[in-house]
């Protein structure tokens, strides 16, 4: 059956299809709808509720998240700092020499030596290659006498510098170290293959090892020792002597002595410091000027 | 159909479309909702975890804490004033107890405000729950959208937390200016109390000023933050916190700040300078967030003695120039206070108030020095040329022809000349006239080059004038520089911080005091003998007058148009450069429109500081050399005054051993 709608023709019928059941049921589930939220906020219950379970599947963006994303770039980048300066730490405690040192400090690396271990480091050396480095007698004063309270060692371009600190962090002794003079300093005792009259700095000082031993032993006995300083590195070398040379030079109070060994692997010198003055009192006695 | 039945019609039209309107609407709206949910930044739980960030602390020498970085001192509501959590609901939001978050009727009028608006005016309706929405996860612009996301987050927030929970957080997080957030920072700065002991006024002001925390910052704009306070009051009644009656009386009342605080809490121009540094060293996540501990040189009895003396020296520099307190350009000042021994920077003032300029002129304002420069004119003359303290020069009339550009004649301040003299007297009364005859000599590269070796690094120009200063400097710079004089001839780096420590106690920095000779012992000896002559009797006699009778030496400098006074001078342990003048290019002229030189303008102030700085510590000259010697000697033949029956001026002057008087003249 077709309903065919029509315009109300009168005003009674108007009235009537206006307060219609449905109509009046319709305005007031609308006016239910608005008064109920207006009185109870269900709408944003509803949406809080639903934006609540969904919480954990959002981005952790926004200022207060940017906040701890730049805590934990702090943290890290201090994490970084400190890593790297214990790691410089545990390596330079476990050098056992300066150029173990000198390759764990790139340039602007520092580290906190103990003084045990800066000792053990010095003592490492001959004795007449450490005083290169520091006289032994200012060291005892800086360690034991001095208020030093720390040593700190940067390394810059080519060496390391080691600085002796008091407690009020000022530099109370502070000393330079090239690469290649650690290197020198390590290697003093280490025989270089060739001969002395090839080598600068020996020419017209540079004699037959039976002549330099005779002058040598002719000399009084308290002199010897001055002469052959650390003579363990001689003791250790294996051939025979074949020539003796004097260096032209002295520094730190001693001067070097070559020693040219014939040995299986070709000629080999090796090098020792003697006393300046023992020194001299040998060449006099070469010269055949010595008593 | 009649016209009754056809407006009827219409109305009945205008509820179904409305409804259907509306139903279209809401079903857009919770596809909106959908959709924009997943762009929603997800709530850390719980909301209090915001205030978690590491906060870095700045120590003074003395182990005070300067500041802390990042600083939010949480406190439970029921450790603020019921004042303030009044006075700021009254504010911001009356009906937060009542909504959801948002209060529907507010943004309905806002959004018909914002529509209807001619001037384009936006109607705020934020609730307390949106601002904390909108402050802790979105930016400040004002799109639709962003306001949106922030709405329903406001909705998360009241379904995740009680009320009492948003307000806590809320007003831990809110911004109240002057580096204060969260209200336990703000009451302590503003007013060096705790958030509990706030009484009604304080509270008030306190709750007013979140809505411009610049604008209505108290130590800036106190009559204005006053206003505002009582708009709060207002506020309050009408919300029916407070009666009338206590409003009124509380308007009445004017609550004092804690000016202690205010600089080293809400930031110094020492402050300044470290912080820059250090984001420079280490970026500024580490600095604002890492939760370091930095031990920063300064001494805070010296910064005290030296914003004192500034303080004063810079109102008698008013009274001098006839400049009310009500005039819009008044003179500025900066001081900077170096320890010779270490380079430690002890104090340090960048302006007059750091609260009306924030520019640091201590390290970032560079400025003629005038006559200040002569003293690194003077140790290259003493060491290239082979002169001393004894050399005769003669103060004459100078033309010096300049390659390309007209001749450098340079006048004295005396506009006089008084013929031959030692040059101890030369530098003592600042003669202009032997210095551009000392520098024609040697050339300018010369004097820049001990400039340089002494510390300054900013643009010196390579021409005669270089001499009498005319290349600008810092402050900070001369400081330093001046250092070097006092250790004769010793170099230590100026610096800000000893130490930096991560949060754990592990070292990240220390900084090593190293020395390096930079400078002849004897021949430094020798010029700071002739600087001590320049406080003794020459332009800075003032300071004598002032009743600093320590050894100390130093230099005046003024520019020729009396735009810049320095005085910058040390003792044997502390190195103080002064500088007054104006920001703009103005003259320091007296009432009766006289220049005012650097030994009245700045000297006042280096004396005061210096008097209370050094006040406990044990006097000390300058160490001699074992190669000085002195001799007396006739300023005006630079020999020795045997068969001297007076007339002509002596002066003892120090002699290195190989120096011989009037050498010149056998």
């Amino acid at each position: 059956m077709a309903l065919h709608w029509y315009e109300p023709l009168t005003f009674s019928e108007l009235l009537k299809r206006t307060f219609s059941f449905l109509n009046i049921a319709l305005f007031i589930i609308t006016a239910t709808f608005f008064f109920s939220e207006f009185r109870f906020d269900w709408f944003e219950k509803l949406v809080g509720s639903y934006l609540v379970s969904t919480n954990e599947l959002r981005p952790e963006t926004g200022a207060v998240w940017e906040t701890g994303k730049q805590t934990t770039n702090a943290h890290e980048s201090l994490n970084a700092i400190v890593s790297k300066k214990e790691g410089i730490r545990q390596n330079a405690n476990k050098a056992d020499s300066f150029s173990g040192l000198l390759s764990t400090l790139l340039p602007g690396e520092w580290v906190t030596l103990e003084k045990q271990q800066f000792k053990s480091l010095y003592l490492s050396l001959e004795k007449s290659t450490s005083l290169k480095i520091i006289d032994p007698a200012r060291l005892v004063w800086l360690l034991n006498g001095s208020n030093l309270d720390r040593i700190f060692c940067e390394g810059f371009k080519g060496g390391i510098k080691i600085y002796f600190i008091d407690s009020e962090n000022r530099v109370i002794k502070e000393i330079e170290l090239k690469k290649e003079d650690i290197v020198e300093f390590e290697n003093a005792d280490k025989p270089i293959k060739g001969i002395l009259t090839d080598m600068a700095g020996f020419q017209g000082r540079i004699y037959p090892a039976r002549i330099f031993f005779d002058a040598l032993l002719k000399l009084p006995s308290e002199i010897i020792p001055d002469l052959m300083v650390d003579p363990e590195a001689l003791l250790r070398q294996e051939g025979k002597i074949i020539r003796v040379g004097i260096f032209n030079e002295a520094v730190n109070g001693y001067i070097k002595l070559g020693f040219e060994f014939e040995a299986q692997g070709g000629a080999q010198v090796v090098f020792l410091k003697g006393r300046e003055w023992a020194v001299w009192q040998l060449s006099l006695k070469l010269k055949g000027e010595g008593n | 159909m009649s016209f009754f039945l056809r407006v009827a019609a219409l109305v009945r039209f205008c509820f179904f479309m409305g409804l259907i309107l509306i139903s279209l609407g809401s079903l857009y709206g919770m596809l909106l909702v959908f959709n924009i949910t997943k762009d929603l930044p997800k709530l850390p739980s719980p909301l209090s975890k915001i205030i978690e960030t590491p906060q870095t602390q700045i120590y003074a020498s003395n182990g005070q804490v300067l500041i802390t970085l990042g600083e939010r001192q949480a406190v439970s509501l029921d450790m603020v004033s019921k004042n303030f959590i009044n006075a700021i609901l009254a504010t911001e939001d009356h009906l937060f107890f009542e909504h959801r978050g948002v209060n529907k009727l507010r943004t309905l009028k806002g959004l018909y405000v914002t529509l209807t608006s001619q001037s384009g005016k936006v109607q705020g309706a934020s609730t307390i729950t949106q601002q904390l929405s909108k402050n802790l996860f979105f930016s400040f612009e004002k799109t639709f959208a962003r306001k949106l996301k922030e709405l329903l987050v406001s909705l998360q927030i009241e379904a995740s937390n009680t009320k009492e929970e948003i307000l806590q957080t809320y007003i831990n997080q809110i911004h109240f200016g002057a580096g204060a957030q969260g209200v336990e920072k703000a009451a302590q700065v503003f007013f060096g109390k705790s958030a509990l002991d706030l009484s009604l006024p304080e509270a008030a002001l306190l709750a007013g000023l979140p809505k411009s925390p610049t604008n209505y910052n108290p130590f800036r704009h106190y009559e204005l933050a006053l206003k505002r306070r009582d708009i709060v009051l207002n506020r309050m009644v009408q919300a029916g916190f407070i009666s009338e009656s206590e409003a009124r009386e509380a308007m009445l009342k004017k609550p004092e700040l804690h000016h202690e605080q205010s600089d080293s809490r809400t930031g110094s121009y020492f402050l300044d300078a470290l912080i820059s540094e250090l984001i420079s060293k280490y970026g500024e996540d580490v600095v604002y967030h890492g939760g370091i501990r930095v031990y920063a040189t300064i001494d805070p009895k010296l910064q005290s003695y030296a914003q004192q003396s500034m303080k004063k020296g810079l109102e008698n520099l008013d009274n001098i120039m006839g400049i009310t307190d009500n005039a819009a350009d008044h003179p500025q000042g900066a001081l900077v206070a170096i320890d010779t021994g270490s380079g430690a920077v002890k104090a340090m003032i960048g302006g007059r108030n750091y609260y009306e300029s924030e520019f640091n002129r201590a390290t970032k304002s560079r400025r003629q020095p005038g006559s200040g420069f002569k003293p690194f004119l003077y140790y290259t003359a003493l060491k290239d040329l082979g002169f001393h303290p004894a050399t005769i020069l003669t103060d004459k009339p100078v033309i010096i022809p300049v390659k390309g550009a007209a001749d450098w004649e340079p006048k004295n301040f005396s506009k006089t000349f008084t013929g031959p003299m030692i040059l101890k007297k030369a530098l003592t009364e600042s003669v202009n006239t032997i210095a551009a005859q000392m520098i024609e000599k040697m050339g300018p590269d010369a004097v820049i080059r001990t400039a340089r070796t002494c510390g300054i690094q900013s643009p010196l120009q390579e021409v005669y004038s270089v001499a009498l200063g005319t290349s600008n400097v810092t402050p900070f710079e001369m400081a330093a520089a001046y250092s070097v004089f006092a250790t004769l001839g010793v170099m230590h780096e100026p610096f800000l911080f000893w130490r930096i420590e991560d949060a754990y106690g592990r070292i990240i920095f220390e900084h090593i005091v190293q020395e390096k000779r930079v400078l002849d012992s004897s021949t430094t000896y020798q010029l700071v003998d002739m600087m001590k002559s320049v406080i003794d009797i020459g332009s800075g006699k003032s300071i004598r007058q002032l009743g600093f009778n320590r050894a100390a030496a130093g230099k005046t400098g003024t520019t020729d148009s009396f735009n810049d006074a320095w005085f910058t001078g040390f003792t044997p342990t502390l190195c103080t450069s002064v500088w007054t003048g104006f920001d703009k290019e103005r003259k320091l002229l007296d009432s009766h429109n006289v220049g005012i030189t650097g030994g009245r303008g700045a000297a006042p102030i280096w004396a005061e500081f210096m008097m209370n700085a050094l006040s406990s510590d044990p006097e000390r000259d300058f160490p001699i050399p074992d190669d000085v010697h002195f001799e007396k000697v006739d300023t005006e033949t630079g020999c020795s005054p045997e068969g001297y029956r007076g007339g002509h001026e002596l002066m003892t002057v120090p002699l290195k051993t190989e120096q011989k008087l009037c050498q010149d003249k056998q």
